[in-house]
């Protein structure tokens, strides 16, 4: 126990820095940038523990992407900013770019007849990895679209936690 | 009612500056919903009617009068060329909520839109220090050590940096993210080489992780899941061609490297 809290912990403390470098690469406001690494290292550690309690890749990034969503949109009044500002590089995070890489080097490996007649799974492999990496974004475009979606396209100003419950 | 909602505004002026507002958001990195919202919303409250075609490339809008639906400017502007700035879209949608509330004429929200236009990026080499860290920091997130971290990040670093040169001098981006992807890749690829850390692949795959198109791509699926087909496309065909470069620039290290077992 004590070990997967320390796991977490240093997974969150890895995915806040990530989150902020991100932050950083897209121009998200200097003042807003503690918030996006706070989202983005809570949603990666959500995803971590979801992952150890193996609820699976897709499900658990969905959960975590949509917590970070709806928690963007407190955050963002805190901060003033659009909550896409926030939640974009926090999500960035969780983006499978490993899966989208693989995919695109199995489909180079594929015009090479000595490869392929090597590694005979190689067209499962491309097939896997491109749904992986599409479910993927769909998780996390969600996720950061949540108030369009949940809302019926109201301006995020518009919602209010307290008014809500 | 304030008076400044009386203020007789010329509709071509209009159509200017909604397309400039629009396009402006486009290539900082906004998503067809976010452009269409804050647009509408400064149409609305000069008392004008707002249709538009969104794409990647450009904006097509129809101003029209809405006391005098006659009165009618259909424009078209092309977008220039992406440049990711989150700022920007939290300041054109301050802008457009203080129009709303009324404290803007509209000759000061020109004016305001000049001034955001000019308000500067993070400097290249924070730009360049943050992505190196990030990526490395990623590298051990995924089960690297430390010397897994260096490599990512001395790889990533001077990756972002050459790219940020190649982009200044004009090349075409594609070039850049070949470029980028080749020398990040080369110098990460090293750590496979010379069998230094304990998962040097992991260095490898993490050190390009930077150019990965993440704005264009979800903006892409959530253009989609908002009805915005067209722009949807012209995003995702977008992020596609950047991550074919990615796998060619490294396609280029594991070929003169000779790392096949990856």
């Amino acid at each position: 126990m004590i070990d997967l809290i320390l796991a977490v912990l240093l997974d969150f403390s890895l995915a806040f820095f990530v989150a902020c470098c991100w932050g950083i690469l897209f121009g998200t406001p200097f003042k807003a940038l503690w918030m996006v690494g706070l989202l983005g290292g809570f949603g990666h550690a959500l995803r971590f523990v979801l992952l150890d309690f193996e609820v699976g890749l897709i499900a658990s990034t969905f959960v975590a992407s949509i917590v970070v969503g709806l928690s963007g949109i407190a955050g963002a009044h805190k901060v003033h900013t659009p909550p896409v500002v926030l939640t974009m590089p926090a999500c960035i995070t969780m983006i499978p770019g490993l899966y989208a890489y693989r995919t695109m080097l199995a489909l180079i490996k594929l015009s090479d007849k000595s490869i392929l007649d090597h590694q005979t799974d190689i067209i499962p492999n491309i097939a896997h990895n491109a749904v992986l990496t599409f479910s993927l974004l769909i998780a996390l475009a969600v996720g950061i679209s949540v108030s369009a979606i949940f809302f019926r396209n109201k301006s995020a100003k518009d919602i209010r936690w307290s008014k809500l419950i | 009612m304030n008076n400044l909602q009386n203020e007789k505004i010329n509709i071509n002026e209009m159509a200017t500056f909604l397309l400039d507002t629009g396009v402006f958001l486009v290539s900082s990195g906004a998503h067809s919903g976010r452009v269409w919202r804050n647009c509408n919303r400064m149409a609305k409250h000069w008392g004008f009617q707002f249709n538009v075609n969104l794409n990647y490339t450009g904006m097509l809008l129809t101003v029209s009068d809405a006391s005098n639906p006659e009165v009618a400017v259909t424009r078209f502007q092309s977008t220039p060329p992406s440049h990711i700035h989150m700022a920007v879209l939290s300041k054109v949608s301050h802008l457009s909520w203080r129009v709303t509330d009324g404290d803007l004429s509209f000759a000061d929200a020109k004016q305001e839109l000049e001034l955001i236009k000019t308000h500067a990026h993070y400097p290249y080499w924070v730009v360049a220090l943050a992505v190196g860290l990030s990526c490395g920091l990623l590298a051990t997130l995924a089960g690297g050590n430390i010397v897994d971290l260096l490599f990512a990040f001395v790889a990533a670093t001077t990756g972002s940096l050459s790219r940020y040169f190649i982009v200044k001098n004009k090349f075409n981006i594609f070039l850049a993210a070949i470029m980028a992807a080749f020398i990040s890749s080369f110098i990460a690829g090293l750590d496979t080489i010379w069998g230094l850390g304990a998962m040097p692949e992991l260095a490898l795959a993490t050190s390009v992780l930077y150019l990965i198109p993440g704005v264009p791509l979800l903006n892409s699926v959530i253009d989609l899941l908002e009805g915005y087909y067209s722009a949807s496309l012209t995003r995702g065909l977008f992020a596609a061609s950047l991550l074919f470069c990615i796998a060619i620039g490294m396609t280029m290290t594991i070929t003169i490297l000779g790392i096949s077992n990856f």
